[in-house]
């Protein structure tokens, strides 16, 4: 009997393995952002979706919902996922869409490791012409499309105007910010003294991207061609020291948080401990939300700008994200699949801008809805003055790296600046130098 | 050799040849791989380019390898000798059939089984100067807090910390196994001597169990020479380089910059070092092993 019953048991369980083979297309898509499957796993409410992972999220869903002939595989990978992709695209097993910055793209396109996608965006019908002028420039390589833009990203100051009150840093209701390095440290101590806190929060630890992205947006203000070629970065000179010498200087005063993580830089700027939190526009969104909370520190008292200009000409480093297709052979239905994704993310990019990015497409910046959304008239200046890298620049990610952990070393006081600068031109050059 | 004796041999073979196929194929073969990777300037993607024995010049010379040398030195030597002594003396303590051993046994072994993401969440929990438990602590006594993940001077004591709470369980279930198999008619004859605890422990439990401390040794200074994971995602090699380990420099090296043939190269002289570091424990303890006999 028991034997019996062991012998059904077992058929049942083969039997239960027997099912018909999934003969739909699909399609692995690999994004950063973050995971939030906790709130948005199971949403499709495009519109009532805050952040860029739960826009991102509940956007997939939506597209698995409306496309059931498609399956849908998602990997999250932990920002910004460049070192899982080398090693996917490495062992022959890429997936098929990939989240890419704009300032990555060169090293992946010059190798021939992704694919140019004007077939897809012609089968989308996604006229690369809609693009923004800024994203276009990033996506664009050699005169080959190798994305579909879907975002323009730069940093801005994020203001608690609050204290900047209490600090005497407001007129008519705007903050005043500074026009150079020395009214930047009077403000900063004028703000200390006067709210016992500092005026800059800044993600100073495991988060080198900030400092090279500030180090970047003042090199290029001053005029200062940072990679002069595509084999070598311009670092130890008189402009570099200048700003990095602000940026010590800031740090050995106390005038910033130190010692803090983002989602600890995050908590200070929500929590009132500081006046400016210089971060990307990926935050305006989240803070803004906040800022309409009741019993938030922010509540009411919350500013965007972009970098003020300290030297030279307005000139912030931007970058953006893109949707990028590593080479690999396909069947026609999984690029048709592949198409169908990208004009459905095209036609929700509005949604995306409610991030706080710039979108990348210029129809959506014309419309009501993005105009309506808030502080939008105070960055638009980021489109306009807005510098990406020379298009030959490659290997950002390693290259951001490494720079990022010598500015560190040299704000933080371990390293004299100008060694460090010169240690950060010596070690992008020899990466530039082994590049093959 | 007769007959017999062949087909024993043969017999043996048979037993170990499937073992050794798969050790060679997952094993040997990666190694000779990375021997020639080494010499050339490679990328991830398959291109190759003959350049001898620059990348191990190149290794030597390279600053920030040698700080991440001496970074993984420092953290084996702040691990490997506390986590000996540690687990030996909870393993003394364990080794006894009470309820309460028993359950503490499971208790110190089951850090073990967390991941390492796991563990340095925890870790960072309690080490973030922000609102961490140590920060919280030190607020209640009107101390600043410590910025344990971002000073040069405190994040490689962190690590440390956080790998001895992790990797406590393994050593003392091995010291464990090691002491239960101590026979105890020799306790009892050294009681009838009246021989006291300290001297039980010095003249019977250490040499009795000198093996499995060499053992622990070695799989520790091998584990703790390799450290990643900790410092990947608890300081990220930072600040400045500070807690980066070799590891971990040969990952961003291979995966981050795509430069295999020197991430390949480091990993090699990795191997080498790891290689020379056991068998000279293994020797300085046969050779005591042999002048006691």
């Amino acid at each position: 009997m028991r034997k019996r019953a062991l012998a059904f048991g077992f058929a049942g369980v083969l039997l239960a393995g027997c099912q018909p083979a999934d003969e739909r297309p699909e399609i692995v898509v690999q994004r950063f952002f973050g995971e939030c499957g906790a709130v948005y796993g199971a949403s499709t409410d495009v519109a009532g979706a805050e952040t860029e992972c739960g826009i991102l999220t509940t956007l997939i869903n939506r597209f698995a919902a409306e496309n059931p002939d498609i399956r849908v595989k998602v990997n999250v990978v932990a920002w910004p996922g460049y070192p899982q992709l080398a090693a996917q695209i490495a062992a022959g097993d890429p997936p098929d869409l990939v989240t890419m910055h704009q300032s990555v793209i060169a090293d992946y396109s010059s190798r021939g490791l992704i694919e140019p996608v004007e077939p897809l965006l012609a089968e989308a019908n996604i006229d690369p012409a809609a693009f923004t002028p800024a994203a276009r420039a990033g996506v664009e390589k050699e005169g080959r499309l190798y994305a579909m833009p879907w975002d323009t990203i730069g940093r801005l100051f994020h203001v608690n105007t609050a204290l900047m009150a209490e600090a005497g840093l407001m007129r008519e209701g705007r903050p005043v910010l500074p026009n150079s390095p020395e009214e930047l440290l009077a403000q900063a101590r004028q703000f200390k003294q006067r709210t016992g806190k500092p005026y800059l929060i800044q993600a100073q630890v495991s988060a080198p991207d900030f400092m090279v992205a500030f180090l970047y947006t003042y090199l290029l203000a001053q005029g200062q061609p940072i990679f002069p070629d595509a084999r070598h970065v311009r670092l130890d000179t008189p402009e570099a020291r200048r700003v990095v010498a602000l940026m010590r200087q800031l740090n050995a005063e106390g005038l910033t948080t130190r010692n803090q993580d983002f989602p600890a830089a995050t908590a200070a700027f929500t929590q009132g401990r500081g006046g400016i939190f210089p971060v990307g526009t990926w935050m305006l969104g989240p803070y803004d939300a906040e800022a309409a909370r009741r019993s938030s520190a922010l509540h009411g008292h919350y500013a965007v700008a972009p970098f003020p200009r300290l030297w030279g000409s307005p000139a912030p480093f931007v970058d953006g994200h893109a949707w990028v297709v590593p080479a690999a052979s396909r069947s026609r239905a999984e690029r048709a699949a592949m198409a169908r994704f990208l004009g459905f993310l095209a036609r929700y990019n509005y949604d995306w801008s409610r991030t706080g990015q710039l979108p990348a497409f210029a129809a959506v910046l014309a419309t009501p809805e993005f105009q309506a959304l808030p502080h939008r008239e105070d960055i638009a200046a980021l489109a306009r003055t807005g510098r990406q890298l020379p298009g030959y620049v490659e290997r950002q990610s390693a290259v951001q790296g490494l720079i990022g952990e010598e500015l560190e070393a040299a704000i933080t006081g371990t390293k004299p600046v100008d060694a460090a600068l010169r240690d950060a031109e010596r070690r992008v050059n020899r990466l530039y130098a082994q590049m093959m | 050799m007769t007959g017999a004796a062949r087909r024993d041999g043969w017999v043996g073979y048979a037993f170990v040849g499937p073992f050794l196929l798969v050790y060679a194929a997952i094993l040997i073969v990666p190694l000779l791989m990375g021997l020639w990777i080494s010499l050339n300037n490679a990328d991830l993607f398959g291109r190759r380019e003959w350049v001898g024995l620059a990348n191990y010049a190149q290794a030597l010379g390279d600053p920030v390898l040698g700080q991440a040398f001496a970074n993984t030195l420092t953290l084996t030597l702040l691990i490997v000798p506390p986590l000996t002594v540690i687990a030996l003396l909870l393993a003394l303590a364990l080794n006894r059939a009470t309820r309460l051993a028993a359950i503490l046994r499971g208790v110190f072994f089951s850090s073990l089984v967390l991941s390492v993401t796991i563990v340095t969440l925890i870790w960072r929990f309690i080490l973030t100067p922000d609102a961490g438990l140590v920060a919280v602590g030190l607020g209640a006594l009107g101390r600043a807090p410590v910025p344990f993940l971002s000073d040069p001077a405190y994040v490689i004591p962190a690590l440390a910390v956080t790998t001895l709470w992790w990797s406590l369980g393994f050593p003392i279930m091995l010291f464990l196994a090691g002491l239960q198999q101590v026979p105890h008619d020799i306790y009892e004859a050294a009681a009838l001597d009246g021989a006291g605890r300290w001297t039980v422990f010095r003249r019977i439990t250490l040499p009795s169990i000198r093996r499995t401390l060499l053992l622990v040794v070695m799989l520790q200074t091998a584990a703790q020479l390799q450290i990643f994971g900790q410092a990947q995602l608890l300081t990220g090699g930072g600040p400045g380089g500070a807690s980066r380990t070799i590891v971990l420099y040969i990952f961003e090296v291979s995966f981050g910059r795509w430069e295999l043939g020197y991430a390949t190269a480091i990993a090699e002289l990795l191997f080498g070092m790891i290689l020379a570091v056991t068998l000279l424990q293994y020797w300085l303890v046969i050779r005591h092993e042999e002048q006691r006999a």
